[in-house]
């Protein structure tokens, strides 16, 4: 129906995305420094880069937890601003572009939960209120 | 001395005063990791004999045991490993999606290059699904861009043309003077529009054709062009994709192919592998009595490449598929973990043998701790480029692995863990 939003149903607005994998050079130094169970690893891994346009959409903050769930699991991350619109510009030739739709999060095993990696893995995601994932809580059968 | 942060295998590097220069950010934490751990035996303290006794049992007793990475272990530990699946009739896969690539290369179905010849000729450089500046941090200024080269005396500034092709906008595209993004899904098409703009067609396709014929152009015009493959291309493009798109490319110019991968010595394990397939064409497991077939056994990742060529499953569906034969799976220096958290739930024993603390510890049977290559324990490697280089340890050792100056107590390497292995079982 006209002027009918979907969203305004849901308790939180959702949108669906795909993702794609990235190399961090300060994650894989925080591994190397800190180890895979830092802090320091997770802040960097545990994150989802989304385009501005997509964050607005599901009334997520920049630095915010958001939860994301393909059809192969649900975890917790924090959610970024795309790296145009940071002071970490990527300064691409023709100026930054943006990409609502997709996010990007960084190889992982936060990654790795919600599907098979390179392929983009189709997800939701939506605000959350929820602490971030933790490691061992990923993985079943794991013990630290 | 060498970096083994990654496989360029910079061998100027330095430690002076727990500082190292001048590494990038990678190799200096990896030289000065010290994210150790104690040998284990389902997740109890032991000793380290105590760990490499019960790895050896579970080896024995495997009926269908398979062995994981090898691509951070120095070649020397490579040639034990590959004596010891051979004799337990274990398969090997580095689970790495470049496996495929450098088969191609190592057959020679594919053009290459060393660094060096990149440094000296190259006038187009084609980064195509890699992101040098957050993998391999000193490619551009050591090898790929910044530098003077012999024929290339003018450096980036007018001899080079530098060009990313990826899903995003990565770091490394912001120097690059050509950006082509790929629209997630049609990864194999850019590659058939390329091929037919490189014909003079015009392509019909879901990218801006005045854009693919203008790159076809550069590339038709390079004297000396280089690609550096890297996850995003070996991984969605078909692989008969890559080979046939190199043919075309080299019926105008002189195009080379380099695999941009992470791990520093996966380049060699190839060749170790391709060396005992040839010297060994079938053997007998006496301990299990299976008799296995090395030529296809020893080579799993051919077999996946050939699995791959559809590129209709993911390399991580099909590594756990081939996981789950397995009843006991050997990671050297490869966090099956953080790869494959599904892996955890596969019924196979896991043992590990590792440097550094990784997740995979978390869920194997069997850890083992071992001296890291190129930093407590010397050895050879071969570089991303084919070329072998040799790897002395970086750190004052007062004995094997043992490091005086922090305290570090020895570790023993993971060559010697194999031999011991190899004994055992």
């Amino acid at each position: 129906m006209p002027g009918i939003k979907i969203d305004q149903f849901l308790a939180a607005p959702e949108r669906e995305i795909m993702i794609v994998e990235y190399q961090d050079i300060f994650q894989t130094e925080a591994a190397l420094k800190h180890g895979k169970f830092s802090k320091e690893y997770q802040d960097l891994s545990a994150v989802i880069r989304l385009d501005p346009a997509d964050l607005k959409k599901i009334d997520a903050g920049d630095g915010r937890p958001v939860k994301i769930s393909s059809e192969y699991g649900t975890i917790v991350v924090t959610a970024k601003k795309s790296e145009g619109d940071t002071k970490h510009d990527v300064r691409a030739n023709e100026g930054h572009q943006g990409h609502p739709g997709v996010g990007y999060m960084p190889a992982s095993v936060w990654l790795n939960i919600l599907g098979s990696t390179p392929a983009p893995i189709s997800a939701k995601v939506s605000q959350s209120q929820q602490k971030i994932s933790a490691v061992d809580e990923l993985i079943p059968g794991f013990k630290v | 001395m060498a970096c083994t942060g990654c496989a360029l295998l910079c061998e100027d590097i330095d430690v002076r005063d727990g500082e190292v220069r001048p590494a990038c950010r990678i190799g200096a934490a990896h030289i000065l990791s010290r994210q150790q751990v104690d040998p284990m035996v389902d997740h109890e303290v032991v000793s380290i004999d105590d760990a490499i006794g019960h790895a050896a049992a579970l080896l024995a007793d495997a009926k269908r045991p398979m062995f994981l990475g090898f691509g951070n272990s120095v070649t020397e530990t490579q040639e034990t490993g590959v004596r010891l699946a051979e004799k337990i009739g274990a398969g090997i896969d580095t689970c790495s999606s470049h496996a495929c690539l450098i088969d191609d290369i190592v057959h020679s179905r594919v053009r290459t290059c060393t660094l060096p010849e990149v440094r000296d000729m190259a006038d187009v450089i084609l980064f195509w699904g890699a992101d040098p500046m957050n993998t391999h941090p000193r490619l551009l200024s050591g090898y790929a861009y910044y530098p003077r080269g012999k024929n290339r005396q003018h450096g980036w500034e007018e001899d080079r043309t530098a060009i990313t092709i990826d899903v995003r906008r990565s770091h490394t595209a912001s120097i690059c003077k050509g950006v082509h993004k790929i629209v997630l899904g049609h990864e194999a098409e850019f590659v058939d529009a390329l091929m037919l703009a490189l014909r003079n067609k015009v392509p019909k396709t879901v990218y801006d054709s005045k854009q693919i014929l203008k790159l076809a152009g550069t590339l038709k015009k390079a004297e000396f062009g280089v690609i550096f493959a890297g996850p995003g291309l070996v991984e969605s493009v078909p692989r008969d994709a890559i080979i046939q798109l190199m043919d075309e490319l080299n019926k105008f110019s002189d195009f080379r192919i380099l695999p941009l991968h992470s791990p520093y010595n996966l380049r060699s394990i190839a060749a170790v592998k391709t060396a005992a397939t040839t010297n060994t064409n079938t053997t007998a497991d006496v301990t299990t009595g299976a008799t296995t077939d090395i030529t296809t056994n020893t080579t799993t990742d051919a077999a996946a490449a050939h699995e791959h060529q559809g590129i209709s499953t993911s390399t991580s569906k099909l590594t756990l598929n081939r996981l789950r034969e397995a009843d006991c799976l050997l990671c050297v220096g490869f966090d099956l973990i953080s790869s494959l958290p599904q892996a955890c739930d596969i019924d196979a024993s896991i043992i590990m043998i590792d440097p550094n603390e990784t997740l995979t510890a978390g869920c194997a049977d069997v850890v083992i701790p071992c001296a890291a290559g190129g930093v407590d324990i010397a050895g050879t490697a071969m570089r991303l480029d084919g070329v072998e280089i040799d790897i002395p340890n970086i750190m004052e050792t007062g004995q094997a692995g043992a490091n005086l100056r922090t305290g570090t107590p020895a570790r023993m390497s993971d060559a010697s863990i194999m031999s011991r292995l190899l004994e055992a079982v």
